[in-house]
């Protein structure tokens, strides 16, 4: 249990040598406009976890400047008496620019202590501003539409809900955990491109080579081809004799035809003679037509003939062997040969090549250790996202359990009934239950937001926080009726907290004078 | 001695004939050699056909054979491969067959699927000396007698430490093998201790001083280690001063306090979300989410 005990405002805003004791229970701080309360508040909220100045264009309107003092600037300071774990400590700050310092001494037995080192943060139990500001101190809900105040309501519920922390953005986490696994998996994509890339490198380096073995493997059919024609042809030389056979069995017009030409001027005579013979020759009606189908066919064996010269005239293998040895016309056998044999081994230097280009793409596959690091860290966002939302999912499952039973016990006294629980479903939709009724938060008036926003902080200061803190509550009973007003004060009175309650009304007051609320006062 | 693997793949002829020049040239050198499993005797393979100058001599045979050098009273026995891979223990069981005073073992492989063998096995069958190879890593298996020569230089970034050759002598009074270093850089796995207080510009400084101390000539994989402050990111792209990294892996861990962490968000997700990693080890994949998913939640906080 943490009590504040006094508050020694040295200089601070319009403050300067200002006491004020402050006592158990509820304690009313009364004070008109401008007298002064938030400026109270800031105080005690600076005392506890500092002012920082902010830097640039921010430091004109932050609370630094804010409270700065009206009069002697560089007297910026401040004490702080508190009670924590039932010991008395004592708390000094400095906070202007040039003395700035904090120093902390434990009055019960006189040891100093250091607030750099984080002894107040232990004392303190680990509580940062912001989760104060989201529990422990209740202002009003500043929003100026009841919609826009149901969704800030819910708004605050879902981080406690999820996280068990306003502080905490489960979802912008997880975001960050994704956008990092995205990157991760671009630099992954990027590795195996890159290994890609080499592979079709070595893939085209032996495309290349296995081009030129194949353009070998066609000079050598080639010469292959020659040699053997060359070999067939010297066979023939040393038969000559033998050969004057078959020309006999040759054709009669090949063999009288003379080498250049392609068609025989004999065959050409031949042919129009029997033309002008059948046309003589034959009787009347008949003639014509048999002429005719004789020039025909003449004509049909001149083309076919023209054909045939031109078909051997055209691509031989003298004429690719002419490409290959351009500047001699009939190449020595001796040298063809000479030239198979050095193609052949140029042929099996490239396939040694081919070989080994393939047994290096094999051994490409493996991958190297900053890729598995990247796979490896991949692996591990991928479970950071999985376990975070496990987590939240079981931490929803148990809160909103004790959240709600917590929160509903609070509605139910300050309504005096009406509103028996506070329900909030997976989707944390939150509803009220009374008179056997289920009345969405988007129906119910400003008042009773204000009241399930109050009963939520202090189920979330119960349960999430062991040490029991000072709660304090500023003009937060502006839309409260009488009656609930009321109930709302037993309650606290009873809850056992310290509680500051900042109020520019006297009602507070009256109701608690009426009903015998214990309190104490201190004026603005 | 030339163990086997002169050429990682099958050679060209004109790369024969380049390393046939230059061991040709040795006028006062013996040259034995045999294949090994990388340029192990392929059907189509050079090694079959290829003349070797007068003084080079390469076992070509399957079986263990057995060359002499007359002028030198010396046997050499050793055998080619014809494939990849050979497990049968061939080197245990060698019988001496020739007239020599000094008997060298050329042998390549030793592990399990080339050519096993147990040292004493080999080393009772009488040689004067084994030369081994296979292995790239320098290394005597016993003193003066049965020594891994390793690569000439280091082959890939995995092959570390000191690369050279063996230098020995043998006569009436025994053999003597020395390593003679003649790599000319060596790949060195460098561990870089991080401290939490390092930002990247630091960190390059400390790895160019670390780099400068072993030697510039020589190529690093480098390691990184230790804690590093949980807000610095590495940008492990810009370490390599002297362009002679070959990798930098981060294995850092960041330097969350995590039982600080677990005391100030006791209830809240960050707590039950340290809770449920346990203990997990420090170089395990839960350990990394852990500190991923704490990273995230510190830097996605409001507030």
């Amino acid at each position: 249990m943490m009590r504040l005990l006094e508050l020694d405002i040295k200089n601070f805003g319009k403050f300067h040598d200002r006491n004020i004791e402050l006592y158990d229970g509820l304690h009313l701080v009364y004070g008109e406009n401008e007298s002064g309360k938030s400026t109270l508040h800031a105080f005690i909220k600076a005392m506890l976890f500092g002012l920082e100045r902010k830097r640039g264009r921010g430091s004109a309107n932050d609370t630094f400047s804010k409270y700065e003092p009206w009069d002697n600037e560089n007297y910026y300071a401040g004490g702080l008496q508190f009670e924590c774990g039932g010991k008395h400590f004592s708390l000094q700050r400095n906070f202007d620019k040039y003395s700035k310092k904090a120093s902390l001494t434990c009055m019960t037995d006189g040891e100093q202590m250091s607030v750099e080192n984080g002894d107040l943060d232990m004392l303190l139990d680990g509580l940062s501003l912001p989760s104060y500001e989201n529990t422990l101190y209740i202002g009003q809900l500043h929003a100026p539409a009841s919609q826009e105040l149901a969704s800030e309501l819910k708004n605050y519920a879902a981080s406690y809900y999820v996280a068990g922390d306003s502080e905490i953005n489960l979802a912008a986490a997880i975001d960050n955990l994704l956008a990092k696994k995205k990157a991760v998996d671009r630099e992954i994509k990027k590795a195996l491109l890159e290994k890609q890339k080499k592979r079709e490198s070595i893939e085209q380096e032996a495309s290349y080579v296995w081009r030129d073995i194949h353009h070998i493997d066609d000079k050598i059919e080639t010469i292959k081809r020659e040699l053997e024609l060359r070999e067939m042809k010297d066979e023939e030389g040393a038969q000559e004799d033998e050969l004057e056979n078959e020309w006999v069995k040759k054709r009669f017009t090949d063999a009288l035809r003379p080498a250049k030409w392609r068609i025989h001027p004999f065959e050409i005579i031949g042919i129009l003679a029997v033309i002008v013979l059948a046309f003589v020759l034959l009787p009347n009606p008949w003639n014509s037509f048999v002429t005719v189908v004789v020039a025909l066919l003449g004509a049909i064996y001149i083309w076919n003939r023209v054909k045939i010269g031109k078909r051997s005239g055209g691509i031989g293998a003298e004429e690719i062997l002419e490409e290959l040895i351009p500047e001699e016309e009939l190449v020595s056998t001796n040298k063809l040969i000479w030239e198979r044999e050095h193609l052949t081994q140029e042929r099996k230097e490239k396939q040694i090549e081919y070989d080994n280009l393939q047994e290096q793409l094999q051994e490409q596959d493996e991958l190297g250790d900053e890729y598995q690091k990247m796979d490896r860290e991949r692996d591990a966002l991928q479970l950071a996202v999985k376990q975070l939302e496990d987590t939240s999912s079981d931490m929803q499952k148990q809160l909103t359990g004790l959240l709600n039973q917590k929160a509903s016990e609070i509605i139910e006294v300050i309504t005096s009934g009406k509103y028996k629980r506070l329900v909030a479903d997976v989707n944390l939709h939150m509803s009220l239950v009374g008179e056997g009724r289920l009345v969405a938060m988007e129906q119910v008036s400003q008042g009773t937001l204000e009241q399930i926003y109050f009963a939520l902080r202090m189920a979330v200061a119960e349960i999430l926080y062991h040490e029991e803190y000072p709660v304090i509550l500023d003009d937060t009973f502006a839309f409260y009726d009488d009656a609930r007003l009321k109930e709302t004060l037993k309650w606290l009175a009873g809850s056992g907290r310290q509680v500051i309650l900042l109020s520019c009304q006297k009602r507070e007051e009256e109701i608690m004078k009426r009903n015998g609320i214990h309190y104490a006062k201190t004026v603005l | 001695m030339i163990a086997g693997d002169l050429f990682h793949r099958q050679p060209l002829l004109r790369e024969l004939k380049e390393v046939d020049y230059l061991l040709g040239s040795l006028s006062r050198t013996q040259v034995v050699l045999a294949a090994g499993n990388h340029d192990y005797i392929k059907k189509n393979s050079y090694y079959r056909t290829f003349v070797w100058s007068s003084n080079v001599h390469m076992i070509l045979s399957s079986e263990i054979s057995c060359i002499e050098l007359e002028e030198l009273d010396t046997a050499v026995y050793g055998l080619s491969y014809y494939e990849k891979e050979k497990s049968e223990p061939l080197y245990e069981k060698i019988r001496l067959r020739d007239n020599c005073r000094y008997r060298i073992l050329l042998a390549h492989g030793g592990d399990e699927k080339h050519l096993p063998f147990r040292k004493g096995a080999v080393e009772s069958a009488g040689f004067d000396y084994v030369a081994l190879g296979h292995i790239h890593k320098p290394q005597e298996l016993i003193q003066n007698r049965m020594v891994y020569a390793g690569a000439l230089e280091p082959i890939d970034k995995n092959d570390t430490g000191r690369h050279g050759l063996v230098k020995g002598s043998l006569n009436e009074s025994g053999c003597k093998a020395e390593f003679v270093p003649a790599a000319s850089r060596e790949y060195i796995h460098m561990e870089i201790e991080v401290s939490e207080n390092m930002a990247g510009y630091a960190l390059r400084t400390l790895i160019e001083q670390e780099i400068q101390k072993c030697g510039v000539q020589n190529l690093y994989r480098i390691t990184l280690k230790g804690f590093k402050d949980p807000e610095v990111q590495f940008d492990l792209y810009h370490m390599d001063t002297f362009g002679n990294i070959v990798g930098i892996v981060d294995d850092t861990i960041p330097a969350f306090d995590f039982l600080r962490l677990l005391a100030a968000n006791r209830d809240n997700l960050m707590g039950k979300y340290i809770e449920r990693f346990g203990d997990a080890e420090p170089d395990s994949v839960e350990y990394q989410a852990l500190c991923e998913g704490v990273r995230a939640l510190l830097e996605t906080k409001r507030g």
